[in-house]
């Protein structure tokens, strides 16, 4: 019984956990405290990039304006909490629920739309939001000036350390990745896929095409939305500067980077192009010349991304083993 | 004020319909879209800022070298990366988003060539200011308004009536038959895209003197320029560049009589709506073949 359950989860998602588990500790021990907000930020990534992965990956449905459901998390939950004074656990799961919401409103009517098409209504959508917030009636959202708030607090336990905070996001990265390998494993995952492959197709075969992107836009919307309460908790400050259009474009690249379609690539996506970040900052004002012409390389050599090239010569080496096998029999 | 208005909406929408012109050609052409087209728009800007104002070359030469320069550089693009994606079977989604990373490395490309500083055009026609119905603007700016009209009829007459704009047109509505017809689909794909950044440069050297030339001068100006194309009518020429001077109009009165602070969000607004509501625009183009 034991045996199957760890089957199930899989051994490599296990050891995945595990090291995650243990790396602030060593972070700690060599005295590179940094490194753990740094892990914090992937962590938050990880979550909103795994939400595009839904849409972009598994749906094949391009998405330019996911900064919008980010800002939407985060604002919404600090307004929740500052205006109303619900306590921040709860205002972020409302607000992630409501980011899925306006997800549905804006996927209906674009699910007519195809790729380009879809592009140019994400972004209108993703800039709408921020001139939203960046210039909101009566400065509720504090405007350019930003807005203060607190850290996440769970039954009275305040997740105000970088430390804390990670062991927080961990769990809820777990519960999110665990949602989403169940949920493109089930009917609805198999949907999607069948959009991506071939719309025409899937709605031969009895798929309500419109119906199954309205979904794929809500999760995504949902995990996007979440992991803007999370970092508004973690950072305890916002301003519309980080929800801008090219929040989105990192969002895609971290994506693109990884290999998309599948469970590990956001995670190896978000941990490589965060880094890289770090990296080239040193390097100022050449950071985002680097940063266009890398995503480029990868978009032209490296299609399916990390993850894919990986699989692809493992998959190939596997190939040529039974090739050989074969041969000699 | 109204006149006043009326023409600066007239030199923003000339502007965005350019853009839009750009975007168009190539949709009409290989059914892409260009997402480095505002960038491609500053770097005309900073070249003929470099030739005119910095080595002080004649006006017409530097604007000749800044057209056969974006010429290359939309040409090189396409060969360089649309090409080998094309070739490589890739989804038109990563078409998007190569172009995206393109207009990532223009942009800060000119930052680390020009600075960050906004650099100051200089005058093209020595005259400061000249009378319009009875409203003071720089010469820059009708000018702007002139050739744009002038650059939109010559594309549409090109695409029409010329043996390459009709190539052009085959090659994007079949390649194979378009082939099997003697046209050679990947140098009209090639010219396509070295036109419409030939647009861009000659955008950048038209309002470089009215507004200054700065790195982000083209990105923001790019996006918003979808608006005026979707309104106008995807890959229609006259539909951009009508879209165009909708979009500088509403934006501009928007600004002026409303607040600043909407215009972007008015922009954007339409640009959704049309989308969802009317996405050929208001000239469809079956209604305007049929």
């Amino acid at each position: 019984m034991r045996q199957n359950l760890i089957q199930k989860i899989g051994i490599p998602q296990i050891v995945v956990v595990l090291i995650a588990i243990v790396a602030p500790l060593i972070l700690t021990g060599v005295n590179f405290s940094y490194g753990i907000l740094i892990l914090n930020f992937m962590l938050v990534y990880v979550v909103a990039v795994s939400g595009l992965d839904i849409v972009f990956g598994y749906s094949g449905q391009i998405s330019l304006g996911h900064a919008a459901y980010y800002a939407i998390g985060a604002y919404g939950s600090v307004m929740l909490h500052e205006y109303v004074g619900i306590p921040v656990i709860f205002s972020m799961i409302i607000s992630a629920v409501a980011a899925s919401l306006i997800g549905i409103v804006i996927a209906y009517p674009a699910s007519r739309l195809r790729n380009h098409f879809l592009a140019l209504a994400t972004i209108a959508f993703g800039e709408i939001v921020y001139q939203l917030v960046a210039q909101s009636p009566g400065q509720i959202t504090g405007n350019f000036l930003g807005f203060f708030t607190d850290p996440v607090n769970l039954f009275g336990f305040e997740f105000d350390s970088n430390m804390s905070f990670y062991y927080f996001g961990l769990v809820v990265v777990v519960i999110f990745l665990l949602l989403k390998t169940n949920l493109v494993k089930s009917r609805t995952g198999r949907a999607l896929i069948a959009i991506r492959e071939n719309s025409a197709a899937a709605d031969g075969m009895g798929i309500n095409v419109t119906l199954y992107k309205v979904i794929g836009f809500a999760f995504s919307a949902l995990y996007c939305g979440f992991a803007g309460g999370m970092y508004a908790h973690m950072v305890q400050f916002i301003s519309p500067e980080t929800f801008m259009y090219r929040q989105s474009v990192m969002f895609m690249t971290m994506l693109l980077f990884g290999g998309m379609g599948n469970l590990w690539g956001p995670i190896i996506g978000v941990i490589t192009v965060t880094l890289l970040n770090e990296g080239l900052r040193a390097l100022e004002e050449y950071q985002m010349f680097i940063y266009g012409a890398l995503m480029l390389l990868v978009i032209i050599a490296l299609p399916g991304g990390i993850f894919g090239k990986v699989k692809q010569l493992v998959d190939n080496t596997k190939s040529r083993r039974a090739q050989k096998n074969a041969d000699v029999h | 004020m109204f006149t006043q208005v009326l023409l600066l909406g007239l030199v923003l929408g000339c502007i965005y319909g350019l853009i839009a012109l750009g975007y168009s050609l190539i949709y009409r052409a290989s059914g892409l879209m260009n997402f480095s087209q505002g960038d491609i728009l500053t770097i005309g800007a900073f070249l003929g800022y470099t030739f005119y104002g910095v080595m002080g070359l004649p006006f017409i030469v530097s604007f000749v070298l800044v057209i056969a320069i974006e010429v290359m550089l939309g040409m090189l693009i396409e060969r360089g990366v649309i090409r080998r994606l094309l070739g490589g079977n890739a989804n038109a989604i990563y078409i998007v988003l190569a172009t995206i990373a393109i207009s990532y490395i223009l942009q800060n490309g000119a930052m680390i060539a020009w600075g960050t500083k906004t650099q100051y055009f200089p005058s093209v026609f020595g005259i400061p200011r000249i009378n319009l119905f009875g409203v003071n603007i720089q010469p820059e700016a009708a000018f702007c308004i002139v050739v744009s009209f002038i650059i939109m009829i010559a594309l549409h007459i090109f695409t029409k009536y010329t043996k390459y704009g009709t190539a052009m047109r085959a090659a994007a509505m079949d390649p194979l038959a378009a082939k099997a017809c003697g046209v050679n689909p990947s140098m009209t794909t090639a010219l396509t895209w070295g036109i419409s950044a030939a647009i861009a440069g000659f955008g950048g050297m038209l309002i470089g003197p009215v507004y200054g030339v700065y790195t982000t001068l083209g990105s923001t100006t790019g996006r918003k320029g979808f608006a005026g194309a979707v309104m106008g009518g995807f890959g229609n020429m006259y539909g951009a560049l009508l879209g165009g001077v909708l979009l500088g109009l509403i934006e501009t009165f928007v600004s002026s009589y409303v607040s600043s602070t909407y215009k972007d969000l008015v922009a954007y607004g339409l640009l959704l709506i049309f989308l969802y509501v009317k996405p050929t625009g208001i000239f469809n183009e079956k209604s305007l073949t049929e």
